[in-house]
């Protein structure tokens, strides 16, 4: 097939796999003909531990050569054109990849090199991209004395170096805290809203993924589970949870009364949202009853519901 | 971008946004050669800490001294006269000096990369898993010949003040060429063997240990053995014990187990007429030209090897 044929083909597609199939050894089975298409913007590869999100990502980087089946990247097939798909790609991987006795912008800098950049602009590019991942006068400190999270944030700074089109982002948040995968994440969603490069951001939380994603990518077993966009099920149910410290079964009771019809779930009161008048009638009920109120959070429906506890997902969600 | 707000000029500082690139991109050429240039800086610890510049620079001033001295002396004397061979110089200190810098700087150049895990960073750029050890071969290739090689110029420079009318300096530069080429075979093998060996490892202290016992052993074996069989031969204390003809033999080829005394061997048999460092080939002069090849051909290849395989990315 040519390259012409091939970009036509894959037109608008970030990330095109056909029928890509891996084996390693006659036993393991990495990848099992999973077929399926990526386009523009943030998309979240989610799977468990061993579903083969890192295998795919080698492969799509040329990194390692498939056993059967195609994939192209950018247009570009991974087979004959895996130099020009690196250079134009970034990569965060999963693992420590930083030496610890240099500092972060030579680091960034040589990554930038390595990348293709010329010698002046990659030291422009260093600074840039260490900025705008929120590293400043620790960026001329030796890496080795950096915390995971600032860590974390170099490993995404090489990535981005080489002036790419596309990251491929292995695990981001891994080791992070709550704080830190929070950062972390409006990170990546900058990266794929202001910084106009399309992102693939693997994730075994499915929880966490869903905050970011404009598509989501499911694959269990090296197959495609589901490839669904957020926004498709984020309108399906708006949820507002209610919780109070005590009187729950009262603010039940009352809110009841009030034409709404909350289910009690745990410690916490459920409602679907109707609009603003949902939360003025929590409002008003709360303060009718005098009631602690400890937590009033509007829920989107979460990624966790897409999987049931067989590992398939629910047909709640619109296939796209 | 968001840099045409209307506070622009007031003094407050923007967030310009991301800045996309649109100039050139170099190739895969390219950037092997900067992966060179990157390692032969690493390789004297430039770009890094004070500390990783102890051992370089504190082997190549003691490989200069018999340069200096050899200056010294030549000016203080009335023979004018040089003291130290271009193509040998000073041969045990040269053995030795190398020893240490490449046991302490070729981990610098592949060990660390292994230990780190940062190639599948290199592997996941432009370059291909080839460039990578050969990239590192040239850049520590030369390292080893600056190291040999500067140290034999300051030689001929010091030499060449010293010496009167350009008859005298044409000579010195006839004897300087085989002295340079010399220092070439040596960086050319020293490194292939160094790196092969260091990149067994990722863990630092094990890189240069194999690296220092490999070279430190057979280095050892050559001089002892060579000394055992030229001590037993004709007119040694052991003659009676075997055949002097095979002794003889034994005594020439023992130079085969070293490196160093390979390259040395080859100098001789190439023609090479200061004293050898250990080792004369004798008429097994071919053997010693078999045996530069084999150690080279086995290094790079168990070198490219080692980055091959998918376990390193």
């Amino acid at each position: 097939m040519s390259t012409e044929q091939a970009v036509r083909e894959t037109a608008g597609n970030v990330l095109v796999a056909e029928a890509l199939t891996k084996r390693f050894g006659p036993s393991v089975l990495a990848l099992d003909g999973l077929t399926m298409t990526v386009g523009p913007g943030v998309t979240g590869l989610v799977g468990a531990n061993g579903a083969g999100k890192s295998t795919l990502i080698k492969i799509l980087l040329g990194l390692l050569p498939p056993t059967s089946g195609r994939a192209s990247v950018l247009g570009l097939d991974t087979a004959t054109q895996a130099a020009r798909i690196r250079s134009l790609t970034g990569y965060m991987p999963e693992h420590d990849c930083l030496p610890p006795d240099v500092t972060a912008t030579e680091f960034v800098t040589h990554m930038g090199r390595m990348s293709g950049i010329p010698p002046t602009a990659a030291k422009e590019r260093a600074a840039e991209c260490l900025r705008h991942v929120g590293l400043y006068e620790e960026r001329y400190r030796q890496i080795g004395t950096y915390s995971t999270g600032m860590k974390q944030r170099v490993k995404l700074a090489q990535a981005l170096a080489g002036a790419p089109r596309l990251l491929l982002l292995d695990e981001p948040t891994n080791g992070l805290d709550p704080a830190g995968r929070t950062a972390m994440l409006d990170l990546i969603s900058r990266i794929g809203a202001e910084f106009g490069i399309s992102v693939v951001v693997s994730s075994h939380l499915l929880g966490e993924i869903e905050q970011i994603c404009d598509h989501l990518i499911a694959i269990d077993g090296g197959r495609l589970l589901r490839a669904a966009t957020i926004s498709s099920f984020t309108r399906a149910s708006q949820v507002l949870a209610v919780e109070v410290d005590e009187g729950a079964d009262a603010l039940a009771a009352e809110l009841s009364g009030r034409g709404l019809a909350p289910v009690l779930a745990g410690r916490e009161l459920l409602l679907l949202i109707g609009g603003d008048e949902t939360f003025d009638a929590v409002r008003d009920a709360v303060a009718a009853l005098g009631l602690p109120l400890t937590r009033m959070e509007q829920r989107r429906h979460r990624v966790e519901e897409l999987f049931r506890a067989d590992g398939t997902l629910t047909g709640a969600i619109d296939e796209h | 971008m968001s840099t045409d707000s209307g506070a622009a000029g007031t003094g407050v500082i923007h967030d310009i946004g991301y800045q996309g690139y649109d100039g050139p991109r170099l190739g895969r050429r390219a950037i092997a050669l900067a992966l060179t240039w990157h390692s032969l800086r690493s390789a004297f610890g430039i770009g890094r800490g004070a500390k990783a510049k102890i051992v370089p620079v504190l082997t190549f001033v003691i490989m200069c001294a018999p340069a200096v001295v050899n200056a010294v002396a030549m000016a203080l004397g009335r023979s004018h006269v040089r003291v130290v061979p271009y193509d040998t110089y000073v041969g045990p200190l040269r053995v030795l000096v190398m020893l240490v810098f490449i046991a302490a700087q070729a981990p610098e150049l592949v060990s660390r990369d292994l230990r780190s895990r940062v190639l599948p960073l290199y592997f996941a750029r432009p370059i291909r898993r080839r460039d990578y050890p050969l990239a590192k071969y040239a850049a520590f290739g030369l390292a080893c010949l600056a190291m040999i090689d500067i140290p034999v110029l300051l030689l001929y420079a010091g030499t060449i003040m010293q010496v009167h009318g350009g008859a005298a300096v044409w000579t010195q530069t006839r004897e300087l060429i085989p002295g340079l080429l010399t220092g070439l075979m040596w960086a050319a093998v020293l490194a292939a063997v160094g790196l092969a060996l260091a990149s067994v490892s990722g863990r630092r202290a094990f890189s240069t240990g194999s690296v220092a016992i490999f070279l430190f052993m057979t280095w050892t074996l050559t001089t002892v053995l060579t000394k055992i069989a030229q001590t037993t031969g004709p007119g040694g204390t052991g003659a009676h014990l075997s055949s002097s003809a095979g002794v003889t033999t034994a005594a020439h080829l023992f130079g085969l187990i070293s490196p160093f005394t390979v390259a040395d061997g080859v100098r001789q048999w190439l023609g090479g007429t200061s004293p050898g460092i250990v080792a004369a080939p004798g008429r097994f002069g071919p053997a010693y030209g078999v045996m530069l090849v084999v150690f080279l051909g086995v290094s790079l290849a168990a070198l490219v090897r080692r980055y091959a395989s998918a376990s390193v990315a």
